[in-house]
């Protein structure tokens, strides 16, 4: 694989300097990569270097949205290393006048926006986390983490697994973000004058799938139904920014990235 | 906000009931709650708004599409108007009425794609077993997982595919990888915190009783349990079927009856101790592993009521047992090309033709290696008195090697396919039990590949997917064509039938969908 990279680069005609080679460790990845501090490091980099075009969020404007796959190419973590320190010639992106570890960190943080949260976790305290959790941020209400919690939001057992880190604090910053689909509010009257109310977890123009707070299905045939509303908002609050003190959010934040069901290291990377 | 959300539990839309051991005790109604419907394997539903009459009025209802499936092997269960159903390290809730999905699970980090043979479910939990041998519990309202419990490993040729069995306050699963070499055993866990509760190993360890039928592979033996078992309440006992001895097709180096391969295998169902074992077929050199299913039905035997297990074994014949000693009773033949032995004796043990063993240039035998039926799901009429089974016509040219065995590099010591000059043909057979005769057939056209089986009505209709994609209505006395629909590929999967608001639906999974059928409904 090193091999294939390093034609790759030659190839690609990018002046390839050894010394970023230096801070590897034998066969495995650059220390930093994946390494709390590093990825926290990082951010505040990105924030102050890369954001003018990349945005704060990474969402893009000059530059490329960083987040999403779609429109973002993967690199293998050298040649972004690489990009990083002497940008794209031909291209906006410039060279910066970051070290080399600095260099390593925004990587790392670049690296965390698309990988698993667990593979990436972000600087905070697991156990405060934990704590705001389950008390604060009532976050228990909605959501479950193996079998404790409520049924109304997404089941978080996995979030670490499945999601990046970003995404995750973007989804408990601005719960609308995302769109919220399969858990938009909706409230039905029914013809016989019923109200039911809950999240709906599919919909079409003659049926809906609406779960309640006590997690029971109510399959809808719309054709029974006298009015349906459906809530602009995700039925989550919007307020955690406001609720929860930034160390508060950066520890629950550390908490959910830590959800896997299985170990990162027991599994294997596809 | 909360008041409200409370207020609103009271009402009678809402599908709150639990899955209760005694709701499956009671066997399929509108629910269907096992991979068979019921506990004995009858796959019989007592529903009766399609008939005879009327089925050939079906029509599709609706259709959803598993993402990225291929080959669906799912026996989708019904819950109150909730469809559960399967693919490689997924689960699905689907609304039975309408197929909008409902909820998903995927597991993205197992480390193996295997086929999925469906669910199980009991109080508010739904399991099903991953590619690399985790059995999962999940939160059947919205997926949400409860648990997770590793009980094999990849490392060991082991790998998950079958759907789980829930008796009483336990699930058991078994494992797949029998043609590559490993240990088959049969688990018990408990449903609600997940821990181990008994292990049977289904191949003796090396100075147990029944080692001495192996040679020197015995802890790679197989004899893999990669289809779930039946269960008798009454008599505490489960029925469960082993696989083939490993390898498959060179028996120099495990010379012996290798217990207890291409057997059945009754089992308490609290200790998980072996109550008795009947083996079909001692050291098997064709692959015919026992997968299919036992079916637990109480007929007389020369005038005597017998509790029996009906078997129709893949080395091809109708066994019958008795399923509370496990004595032989009975044994006749599935199929027409049948050569490899002479018959059954009066102990159970085949009369073999010599020279029948799969030979290095290659040596023509019948049935061939899947077998004169397989896992496709059989069913019994009580009404009818009869036992729908698919069957397969075919014979396979067996070669074997001597090389040296490797365990769990793919090896299975030859192989065996066709010839392309003699093409096998799918039948579904209606057997009378209590004679072993063959009462009708319905001959299939196709290329010999698919793996559905059957579901029985009480509004005397066989139900199943046919050899060219077909899901296809029979009459249950005589076999006649009453109804198809084409559903466009072939069919890997068994039918079930469930009714929602005093509606049937018969569905079955596709090789990349689910379809619901029912009565067509005119416009008031």
């Amino acid at each position: 694989m090193r091999r294939m990279i390093a034609v790759f680069l030659f190839l690609a005609a990018v002046p390839l300097a050894a010394q970023h080679d230096a801070g590897k460790e034998g066969k495995g990845r650059h220390p930093a990569m994946g390494n709390p501090r590093a990825i926290e490091a990082g951010r505040k980099l990105f924030v102050n270097s890369c954001a003018g075009c990349h945005g704060v969020s990474a969402e893009g404007g000059r530059g490329p949205n960083l987040r999403k796959r779609g429109v973002w190419h993967p690199l293998e973590d050298d040649a972004m290393y690489t990009i990083i320190r002497k940008g794209l010639p031909g291209a906006d992106m410039p060279a910066s006048n970051l070290t080399e570890e600095q260099a390593w960190q925004v990587a790392a943080f670049v690296r965390s926006l698309t990988s698993p949260a667990m593979e990436h976790p972000p600087a905070g305290n697991v156990q405060a986390g934990e704590a705001v959790f389950w008390g604060k941020g009532g976050c228990q209400n909605c959501h479950r983490i193996l079998g404790r919690g409520g049924m109304l939001g997404p089941d978080l057992s996995n979030v670490g697994a499945t999601r990046a880190t970003e995404d995750i604090r973007e989804s408990v910053a601005d719960p609308d973000a995302d769109g919220f689909p399969r858990y938009k509010g909706a409230t039905v009257v029914m013809a016989d004058g019923r109200s039911l109310k809950g999240v709906a977890r599919n919909r079409t123009n003659y049926s809906l799938q609406l779960q309640d707070a006590q997690g029971n299905l109510h399959m809808i045939d719309l054709a029974k139904a006298k009015q349906v509303r459906f809530a602009e908002h995700s039925p989550m609050p919007g307020n955690y920014k406001q609720l929860l003190t930034k160390q508060e959010m950066d520890d629950l934040i550390a908490f959910l990235s830590r959800q896997s069901v299985r170990p990162f290291d027991a599994a294997e990377k596809k | 906000m909360t008041t409200r959300f409370l207020l609103m539990a009271g009402f009678a839309t809402a599908l709150a009931a639990q899955v209760k051991y005694e709701d499956i005790l009671k066997g399929p109604g509108a629910n269907w709650l096992t991979y068979s419907g019921d506990y004995h394997g009858k796959r019989h539903s007592p529903l009766t708004q399609i008939t005879a009459a009327n089925a050939g009025n079906m029509v599709a209802k609706w259709t959803y599409h598993v993402p990225k499936a291929n080959g669906l092997r799912t026996n989708p269960l019904v819950h109150d108007g909730v469809m559960y159903v399967t693919n490689s390290n997924e689960v699905r809730a689907l609304d039975a009425r309408s197929g909008r999905l409902i909820w998903e699970y995927k597991d993205t980090r197992s480390k193996k794609e295997a086929v999925n043979r469906g669910a199980a479910l009991l109080g508010d939990r739904v399991f099903f077993v991953t590619g690399d041998v985790h059995l999962v519990a999940l939160d059947r309202r919205n997926g949400a997982l409860l648990w997770q419990k590793q009980y094999g490993r990849v490392e060991d040729g082991l790998y998950g595919s079958m759907a789980p069995m829930v008796v009483k306050d336990k699930v058991l699963v078994g494992v797949s990888g029998g043609d590559s070499g490993m240990r088959g055993y049969v688990a018990a866990y408990q449903a609600v915190t997940g821990e181990e509760a008994w292990r049977l190993y289904t191949v003796p360890a090396k100075g147990e009783k029944g080692a001495e039928s192996w040679g020197k592979y015995v802890e790679y033996g197989g004899a893999a349990t990669w289809l779930s078992g039946t269960y008798d309440p009454e008599l505490n006992t489960i029925y469960w079927t082993t696989g083939n001895p490993w390898p498959d097709f060179y028996g120099g180096d495990r010379q012996g009856d290798n217990l207890y391969s291409a057997s059945l295998l009754a089992i308490d169902a609290d200790t998980g101790k072996m109550k008795w074992y009947f083996q079909f077929t001692p050291h098997d050199t064709h692959d015919w592993d026992a997968q299919a299913w036992p079916v637990l039905v109480d007929l007389p035997v020369e005038g005597k009521a017998r509790k029996l297990v009906l078997h129709a074994n893949r080395n091809g014949f109708l066994y019958v047992l008795d399923r509370v000693t496990g004595e032989y009773l009975r044994a006749t033949k599935l199929i027409d090309k049948l050569d490899w032995a002479t018959g059954i004796d009066a102990k159970g043990r085949p009369i073999p033709v010599a020279g029948k063993d799969p030979t290095p240039n290659g040596n023509r035998v019948c049935p061939g290696v899947r077998g004169a039926t397989n896992w496709m799901a059989p069913s019994f009429n009580a009404a009818t008195g009869l036992f729908y089974v698919i069957t397969l016509e075919q014979c396979d040219v067996f070669t074997s090697s001597a090389k040296e065995p490797e365990p769990k590099k793919n090896f299975s010591g030859g192989g065996a396919s066709p010839k392309p000059t003699e093409v096998g043909q799918f039948f579904l057979r209606a057997f009378d039990p209590k004679t072993g005769k063959r009462v009708w057939e319905y001959a299939m056209t196709g290329p010999a590949e698919m793996w559905a089986g059957t579901v029985s009505t009480a509004g005397g209709v066989v139900f199943f997917g046919d050899d060219d994609g077909h899901l296809v209505a029979v009459d249950a006395k005589s076999g006649k064509h009453l109804w198809h629909y084409q559903m466009g590929e072939g069919i890997t999967a068994s039918p079930i039938t469930y009714s929602v608001d005093g509606k049937q639906f018969v569905a079955i999974a596709s090789a990349t969908a689910i379809y619901a059928f029912g009565l067509f409904e005119p416009v008031q």
